[in-house]
């Protein structure tokens, strides 16, 4: 299909060709109208990850690294983190976040969606799992997720690729769990375990936190956008969005975006899909000021940028006797524990957790970090310190679900900018009392199930840094004007021609890696807009 | 000045040589049943000037600071220069052994030593026990099952 002129107003104008914007554009794509998606990163070159090389690990700490402020690829824009406990990571690029994320690939639970009506704090969802169910399904399928039939914590599925691997690592937790009567189950993952869609299948090279060289994680890169491209959409790349625009009447009529080389253009657009996280929406959305809109697009509610939440995250290592090869096999994803994640007062906290078992650090991460850890000295102990953990560790990651506070936010920041000038978003976020307390007795189970598997070294950090991933909550949905950005199926109640589907619209967090969620939500809400397109404004 | 250089582009004098492959070895010093090499045998130098060239001046300060009898002494007492070092100079001490690190464990002859397999992960790959999936089984006979939520 011809390239759109800038003069000419495109049907649908996506923003940000990540996690959602490539289910939007795919599933808008047999609709057949004129569809743009602008990406303000590039193409990825599985050539050019980390894992073709013998410094794989090191590029880790560069130009791979999770934290966009040590990262600083041209690519990508800086956040302010002072006023923050927890650093945001992404990655800007097509395939957006999924391009470094470790392919854990849960769904949220029932319960999730309705959590005032369960448990009487924040909000229930305007949509139900049972609205999204076949959007799970159909996401499952087109981005290739493996996994095990018949974990009863959830309603019936069916993964269309089998489990990855436990490996020793997750045998030998999964035995600790066994011995305290705690549920486990093997990991729904984006990753697959056999050949697929003309993709060949995972190799266990281990850092899927780097890119995967193989191309058997499921980044949408690799999974949707080949076919959305196919059927007609036109991606471009080194776009970056400052600002929406807005016609008289009040409905959007394009963006502002600088190219690669900062020249400035205007694209219009009929309709504007927003798809950049929850922290690149609000920011583009309060940076689109205008006489109707002097706080932001969209945010007659007050709420854009409000309510942000992240997943805290703990983590426990355990050093066992025996060599687990921990090093092998994808980084993030094994089993995982649902046995806390329901609401249980008795513990002191409302809501709760998954605890999600990863594998062991490379050779050269294992020194490093038990360098900084004090763990593996240098000097002449440093063998045998090294040779105690390198392939005999396991950990638990304790992933805790994170409230809707109004206190949390996105803003943009006064002073600092990206390279084409554009204000960066600043974060402002406090841990609260009960994720204190959640993180608390996530880090005594974990060390309780790394003990009843057989460890004989423990370390726990209460809250890691730079596990900002799951950026959710900054433009909710709801059926409420006055307490919610979005309708429930995405549409901005102020700007009619205005629809954001990434993971802003959550309106709470679940104790779950939303990267399904957040796609499952982007094909329902294309769906919606199919069903509707005669009166999508109305 | 830098007399006793060998070759044009190798950046350290023949003492500041000795000096670091001391210090290299008082770092990760080799095993004593000889089965990891000691971190002065590998060539830091190469692999600062390939991958992280910033950092040679400060090394070659770091290097000048330390006393001229330290590749003379004893590991005990170069142990204790160090320790000294790494308290009067942190960030930089730190930023050695980074590099130090970074060079020492991809070595192939440290990989074959810690067995792990040498050279780029892809497309080489790694195998992995499946695991036992009948540990399921007490999983399944628990009577719990996710919670339902109204519609």
């Amino acid at each position: 299909m011809a390239k759109a002129n800038l003069s000419d107003p495109v049907d649908v104008l996506i923003v940000g060709a990540g996690a959602s914007g490539a289910a939007v554009a795919w599933s808008l794509a047999d609709t057949r109208m004129r569809i743009v998606c602008l990406e303000q990163g590039n193409w990825m070159n599985p050539s050019e990850y980390p894992t073709n090389g013998t410094d794989w690990e090191i590029q880790q700490h560069g130009p791979f690294n999770i934290d966009p402020n040590i990262r600083r690829r041209d690519t990508d824009y800086p956040i302010n983190n002072d006023e923050s406990p927890i650093n945001v990571v992404n990655f800007n690029g097509v395939g957006g976040g999924t391009v470094l994320y470790a392919a854990h690939f849960p769904r949220l639970h029932p319960s999730d969606f309705k959590v005032k009506s369960l448990d009487g704090v924040a909000d229930d969802w305007p949509i139900s799992y049972d609205t999204l169910d076949p959007y799970f399904n159909q996401n499952d399928r087109m981005m290739g997720v493996s996994g095990l039939a018949g974990d009863p914590m959830y309603p019936p599925k069916q993964p269309p690729l089998p489990p990855i691997p436990m490996g020793l690592v997750g045998e030998k937790l999964a035995s600790g769990y066994n011995k305290l009567g705690w549920h486990w189950w093997p990991s729904d993952s984006a990753i697959i375990t056999r050949p697929y869609e003309g993709r060949d299948k995972c190799l266990n090279l281990g850092p899927c936190m780097s890119g995967c060289s193989q191309g058997a994680k499921s980044s949408t890169d690799i999974t949707y956008w080949p076919t959305a491209i196919r059927a007609g959409v036109e991606l471009r790349t080194r776009c970056r969005v400052r600002e929406i625009t807005l016609a008289n009447n009040g409905m959007a009529n394009g963006v502002i975006y600088y190219d690669e080389g900062g020249n400035e253009c205007h694209q219009k657009a009929e309709v504007v899909v927003m798809a950049c996280n929850g922290v690149g929406t609000p920011r583009i959305l309060l940076n689109s000021k205008s006489s109707k809109f002097p706080d932001g697009l969209a945010n007659s509610s007050g709420l854009l940028g409000k309510n942000l939440m992240f997943h805290p995250v703990a983590f426990s290592q355990g050093v066992f006797e025996e060599r687990l090869d921990s090093h092998k096999g994808p980084q993030g994803c094994c089993i995982l524990s649902k046995e806390f994640y329901e609401t249980d007062l008795s513990r002191g906290f409302v809501r709760g957790y998954n605890m999600q078992i990863t594998r062991g650090a490379g050779p050269f991460n294992t020194a490093i970090q038990g360098y900084a850890s004090g763990q593996i000295p240098w000097g002449p102990d440093h063998h045998k310190a090294f040779q105690r953990q390198f392939d005999h560790v396991a950990s638990v990651g304790v992933l805790c679900e994170d409230l809707p506070e109004l206190h949390n936010t996105v803003t943009l920041d006064p002073e600092l900018v990206d390279s084409d000038g554009i204000p960066a978003a600043k974060i402002n976020y406090t841990l609260s009392e009960n994720s204190k307390k959640m993180l608390k007795h996530g880090v005594d189970r974990a060390e309780q199930v790394l003990a009843a598997a057989g460890a004989v070294e423990i370390s726990s950090t209460e809250l890691l840094q730079s596990a900002g991933w799951h950026l959710l909550g900054t433009a909710r949905m709801g059926a409420d004007p006055n307490t919610s950005v979005v309708n429930p199926w995405g549409r901005s109640h102020d700007v009619k021609n205005l629809f954001i589907v990434d993971g802003s619209i959550f309106v709470t967090a679940g104790g779950l890696n939303p990267t399904s969620t957040i796609q499952a939500l982007a094909l329902y809400i294309a769906d919606t807009m199919k069903k509707n397109l005669a009166n999508l404004f109305d | 000045m830098n007399k006793g250089n060998i070759t044009t582009d190798y950046p350290l004098t023949d003492v500041q040589r000795l000096k670091l492959g001391c210090l290299l070895d008082v770092l990760i010093p080799a095993s004593q049943d000889g089965h990891m090499p000691g971190a002065g045998d590998l060539d830091l130098i190469a692999y600062l000037q390939a991958k992280a060239i910033d950092f040679l001046p400060s090394l070659i300060a770091l290097l000048d600071g330390l006393d001229e009898d330290f590749p003379t002494d004893n590991f005990e007492r170069r142990y204790q220069a160090v320790k000294i070092l790494s308290n009067d100079e942190p960030g930089l001490f730190q930023e050695l052994i980074y590099q130090a690190y970074a060079v020492y464990y991809q070595s192939p002859a440290v990989l074959e030593g810690i067995d792990a397999a040498a050279g780029a992960p892809f497309p080489r790959g790694n195998t992995i026990e499946s695991g036992d999936l009948s540990l399921l089984d007490a999983v399944l006979a628990t009577p719990k099952h996710y919670r339902k939520a109204p519609p």
